[in-house]
């Protein structure tokens, strides 16, 4: 009894002690750092000049081997996608093994192998380890290739081909390559129906016998090995492995560009546009920059609190994440920074891209900023540095790059001596805009108007790279679709022909300030044709116009002006109320997209009238009038925030552009069919 | 005799490596009901702070599709000591890693950081459960960002509509039937307020199951959690009851568009049991059966023999209350979507009346050995799995022995399955086509 209590008063002080150590209002402290023990690998060369990394590792029953064969990059030309293919007929049998037993095995065992075409990944629980290294080993050393398997991958490939042909994303990536690079470079050249066509078995066979060979190959083994046994394992598997001849190859010089350009690649069918500024950039691991480089562009765009992301994700919502990069390479490496955006926002994510960019280049970042992209390198580093994944990558690198075997014991170091200026003058080599390709896939009739307002010059390109026209900034009209019907939409849309018919009379007072002056106008109508407005300033009648269905008016200013015959004419055909009604007999002329969604254009007389396709409502008329010097203006009235009065739909803003002045009518109130007397129309 | 002392050699040997990577970790509730699992694990100096929260699309309102996983964007907006635009920031400048992901049964957030920053990682969680600050600023941002989101994965992606489709043909009065991204309309029209009462209503201690899995030590631990949980209020009691679905008795046909694509493809969804259930399990070996490698049924058929298809599979889209069993295959060449049904129909009907051989059973033993041995290979993957097998399946010991359920599957059992619930009677056949210009 006594100890329970006794329990019971320890366990309640130590509730209220803790309870009162913390502070909600301040970050916690972190604890000691964590130690880092780096994995140490083994390594040998094997005299065909394959290399081996054995890493150790008893965490879990299972072990993978990882081959890559890390020959210089050569262009395959007209039979572009050729080792691709060899790759792909990898592991359909060899010299000793079918096929099918060769799949039956691995799938019995619960294991994987793949192959590609500079290498191969192979993994199993470690029990059956040595016979899958085995069957890895065979499907690289000694791999047959049919015309069987060969023409099912021609016909596979051609409907892979097909099926990412509309892909949005797939198309940009490409062309993206082929601006970046050259079409005449390894890495700007693309596998395409043509190239698939005109592939061979003898080209595969003799890919295969050119490029798969040990001189440049790495082997890294990992996981629940014993080193010794696997050693003499992986020795007895690929020492017959022959060394060959591989043809040298100098990859062409990259064509830069001196001015930044907008490449527009058109899909009628992306709802978003893909953007991407490019520039390709010579640093390679180990350069003396290269830590500044990485700080440089984390804090530009190296995840979701970079620069990038908290601008056009977090501030501007305009895309669900926005990111730089910059890869480093042996040969060519590109820096890129990219959003995919939705189409209505293109103009501006561009605006912003660069306007970022710009800034790390011109501007010393914060050393707040600086610190933490540090931390960020430097935590991530030291929770993957255990991993031995982590541990195999790191000796595959040192191995690639030529690297000091010290190289990532002092990495924390490296990161941590990069100062403020060493990351601007990074940004400034590296992140190139003003001479950086604007590379963007999108519809272009949603998006090319306002691209073509910014400062760039727009290049047009098909989904292949190739240079070509502009695209058609109107769609054409669907089969069917004619005046009447678009009118008859329009009257469902504002409430359906009943409510429409049943307004008689209709008065409006709306709103506007023009030069700093509020004016107020006042229109009445009443079916069928009788109509009065005026405009008055500070309750002074400015102008007023007048028709009672047989003669009309206008008063400007104490001048009084009777209405021509043919102004009385148009005035007597018009419906005063719906005037729409009447274009049941005007002429559907195109589709054009109007503040991101599509509209249907109807010509009537001398106004052309936008309906929106979805909605069905009235967006936009463009009236084109005569000056009386007989030059034609065009007068556009925008009509938008329909509301409901006697279940009738009324715009409430109307805006009026006329020359250089734009009027902004609020509507204040619209009757109807109440306040209206033939005495307001004489 | 002999045979029979080999058979108990090697049941020994599979004993020893379940053993071998065998998950310890411990479980207990807060008074507040919150939920606690802790795992200690010293490979690497990493700590995972993770938080499951037992709601999902599933617990959106009728008109409000999207709910949950917009409400976990707003999420990440600040709390009452995390300012606006600083969550992200504190965890990269911290060297740690966050992210978060909702489904239609749960939503999950964690931070990855080095094991040092355990109470950091605490701290925020505990700060999101506690007072985040929800206002319409943040709304209106991640509106566009959560429809950025949606252009980008599913809008301009090919193929990425099909499971919108299926499911909303499979379910007619579950609100399965909805997609977890929603639609525009919804998010649009979802207020402030609503957020407002989701919060109160789902982001409560008693509906939520915190993990802490890494290089830890669990008495520290524990008084931290303490310090920084215990205190939270709990909330009201949550009742779910989810409407049930009448058995698909006839054959419904369905057709999808999408303008992203060139080759069309054809589906046969089925409507299946729970993910709890061992019928569902099941169901998972025959997918592994019908597509799992080179030599699995529909590939080597279709794919490679026949050459009908460019890609055929099997899917188990298994969920808390019931699963969706999707068969599929993409034409090769002139190859017809009837055909391909067809073909598909003939190796069910084989599966429905003679057993699979000893042979492919042991490869599929073998199979379900290897994913396990994998299943649990990082830290953060062994946090997910601990809070899904404890809020989902209420069990969070199946970490380790749901193999077991996997070994007790019999040929006769895959066998039963497949004819219980794979029949063209019980079936949406949907086919997902180019959309017309």
């Amino acid at each position: 009894m006594k100890t329970k209590i006794l329990a019971f008063i320890v366990l309640f002080v130590a509730t209220i002690s803790s309870n009162a150590q913390i502070d909600r209002s301040t970050i916690p402290k972190a604890g000691p750092d964590p130690v880092i023990k780096l994995g140490v690998p083994v390594k040998f060369n094997m005299s065909n000049g394959l290399k081996v990394i054995l890493v150790e590792n008893h965490k879990l029953p299972r072990v993978s081997a990882n081959l890559s064969i890390d020959n210089t990059p050569y262009f395959e030309g007209e039979i572009a996608g050729v080792s691709g293919m060899m790759g792909s007929l990898l592991g359909r049998g060899t010299a000793n093994i079918t096929k099918d037993e060769f799949n039956e095995k691995v799938d019995f065992l619960g294991a994987n192998i793949s192959f590609y075409s500079a290498g191969g990944f192979a993994s199993s629980l470690e029990k059956y380890f040595p016979e899958i290294l085995s069957l890895m080993a065979d499907g690289i050393k000694n791999a047959t290739f049919t015309q069987e398997e060969f023409d099912k991958e021609v016909q596979l490939s051609l409907d892979g081909l097909k099926s990412n042909e509309k892909s949005v994303t797939s198309v940009a990536r490409r062309v993206e390559n082929v601006l970046t690079y050259g079409r005449n470079h390894p890495f700007g050249e693309f596998t395409s129906k043509e190239s698939v066509k005109k592939i061979t078995l003898a080209d595969v066979e003799n890919n295969y016998n050119t490029y798969l060979k040990p001189n440049n190959a790495i082997l890294v083994v990992e996981g629940d090995i014993d080193i010794k046994e696997t050693k003499k394992l992986v020795k007895s598997l690929f020492a017959d492995w022959k060394a060959g001849e591989i043809p040298s190859y100098t990859m062409p010089e990259i064509t830069t560009i001196a001015t930044a350009e907008i490449d527009f690649i058109n899909m009628d069918n992306a709802v978003q546009s893909e953007i991407a500024i490019i520039n390709t950039v010579d640093i390679t691991l180990g350069d003396a920059d290269y830590y500044a480089a990485l700080l440089a562009n984390k804090i530009l765009g190296g995840g979701g609190t970079a620069r990038l992301f908290m601008n056009l994700r977090e501030d501007k919502g305009y895309t669900y994440g926005s990111y730089s990069s910059l890869s480093q390479s042996k040969y060519v490496g590109t820096f890129r920074a990219s959003a995919s955006v939705r189409n209505m926002v293109t103009d501006s994510s561009v605006v912003e891209l660069q306007k970022e960019i710009n800034k790390i280049r011109y501007q010393t970042v914060s050393a707040e900023e600086l610190e933490n992209a540090k931390e960020s390198y430097i935590g991530s580093f030291v929770m993957d540095v255990q991993k031995p994944r982590t541990v195999a990558n790191f000796a595959l690198n040192i191995e690639r790059y030529n690297l000091p075997a010290n190289f990532y014991e002092s990495y924390i170091q490296k990161i941590k001596a990069v100062t403020l200026e060493e990351v601007q003058n990074a940004a400034i080599t590296y992140f190139t805009s003003d001479k950086a390709r604007i590379i963007i896939t999108g519809k272009g009739i949603d998006v090319l108007a306002n691209l073509e307002k910014t400062d760039y010059v727009i290049n047009y390109f098909d989904v292949e790279g190739n240079p070509t026209q502009k695209p058609a900034m109107t769609l054409p009209i669907p089969e069917g679709m004619t005046a009447s019907s678009i009118v008859d939409k329009y009257i469902a849309a504002i409430g359906g022909k009943d409510k429409v018919m049943a307004v008689k009379t209709t008065i409006m007072t709306a709103n506007a300030t023009i030069q700093g002056t509020p004016l107020v106008m006042t229109m009445k109508a009443a079916a069928p044709n009788k109509t009065s407005q005026e405009i008055s300033v500070m309750g002074n009648s400015m102008q007023k116009t007048v028709f009672n269905g047989s003669i009309g008016y206008t008063n400007a200013r104490g001048q009084k002006k009777d209405m021509t015959e043919a102004q009385v004419n148009e005035a007597k055909s018009g419906n005063a109320i719906f005037n729409d009604l009447e274009y049941s007999s005007g002429e559907l002329l195109r589709i054009e997209p109007l503040e991101g969604k599509n509209a249907i254009v109807l010509k009537f007389n001398d106004t052309e009238v936008y309906y929106d396709m979805t909605s069905g409502l009235k967006v936009k008329e463009v009236k084109t009038e005569k000056t009386p010097d007989g030059q034609e203006v065009k007068i556009p009235t925008v009509f938008s925030n329909y509301k409901e009065v006697d279940g009738v739909k009324f715009p409430y803003s109307i805006g009026i552009k006329s020359g250089p002045m734009n009027l902004d009518f609020v509507v204040k109130e619209i009757k109807v069919n109440e306040g209206v007397s033939d005495a307001d129309f004489e | 005799m002999k045979k029979s002392i080999l058979t108990l050699a090697s049941a020994l040997f599979v004993a020893f490596y379940s053993n071998a990577q065998k998950v310890d970790f411990q479980e207990y509730d807060l008074d507040n009901g919150m939920h606690v699992i802790l795992h200690k694990d010293t490979a690497a100096p990493v700590v995972v702070t993770s938080v499951m929260y037992h709601v999902g699309a599933k617990d959106e309102q009728p008109g409000r599709t999207g709910m949950a996983h917009f409400f976990e964007h707003l999420l990440f907006e600040g709390t009452k000591n995390i300012g606006k635009g600083e969550w992200f920031k504190l965890v990269s400048s911290n060297g740690g890693k966050n992210n978060a992901n909702t489904t239609d049964d749960r939503t999950y957030y964690y931070e990855i950081f080095p094991s040092n920053k355990l109470e950091l990682g605490l701290w925020m969680e505990s700060e999101r459960l506690l007072h985040p600050i929800i206002g319409q600023d943040g709304v209106d941002t991640q509106n566009e960002v959560v429809k950025e989101e949606k252009r980008l994965r599913v809008d301009n992606q090919p193929y990425s509509r099909f499971l919108e489709f299926v499911k909303e043909n499979i379910f007619k009065k579950h609100p399965y039937k909805g997609t977890t991204i929603g639609k525009m309309a919804d998010l649009d029209a979802a207020t402030l307020e609503e957020f407002l009462a989701f919060n109160k209503k789902f982001y409560v201690p008693n509906n939520a199951t915190l993990v802490v899995a890494g290089d830890i030590d669990i008495a520290s631990a524990k008084i931290m959690i303490e310090d920084y949980f215990g205190p939270i209020p709990r909330g009201a009691e949550i009742e779910k009851s989810f409407p049930q679905e009448e058995p698909i008795t006839e054959t419904m046909n369905a057709k999808g568009y999408d303008p992203n694509i060139q080759i069309p493809a054809i589906m046969a969804a089925y409507r299946t049991p729970s993910m709890k259930t061992k019928d569902s399990r099941v169901l998972d070996m025959i997918s592994s059966y019908l597509s799992t490698g080179k030599s699995s049924v529909l590939y080597k058929k279709l794919v490679d023999t026949k050459k009908m298809a460019i890609q055929a599979g099997a899917i188990n889209a298994s969920q808390e209350d019931y699963g969706t069993y999707i068969l599929y295959g993409l034409p090769q060449g002139e190859t017809k979507l009837d055909d391909l049904i067809k073909e598909i129909d003939e190796e069910i009907g084989i599966m429905q009346t003679e057993l699979i051989s000893e042979r492919s059973y042991q490869k599929l033993q073998n199979q379900f050995e290897n994913n396990y041995v994998n299943s649990n290979s990082s830290v953060e993957g062994v946090a997910n799995s601990l809070a899904r097998y404890h809020v989902l399946y209420g069990d969070t010991n199946l970490i380790n022995s749901e193999i077991d359920i996997y070994r007790s599957i019999t040929r006769e059992e895959i066998q039963a399955v497949a004819k219980k619930y794979l029949n063209p009677n019980q079936r949406l056949i949907l086919e997902y086509l180019p959309e017309k210009k």
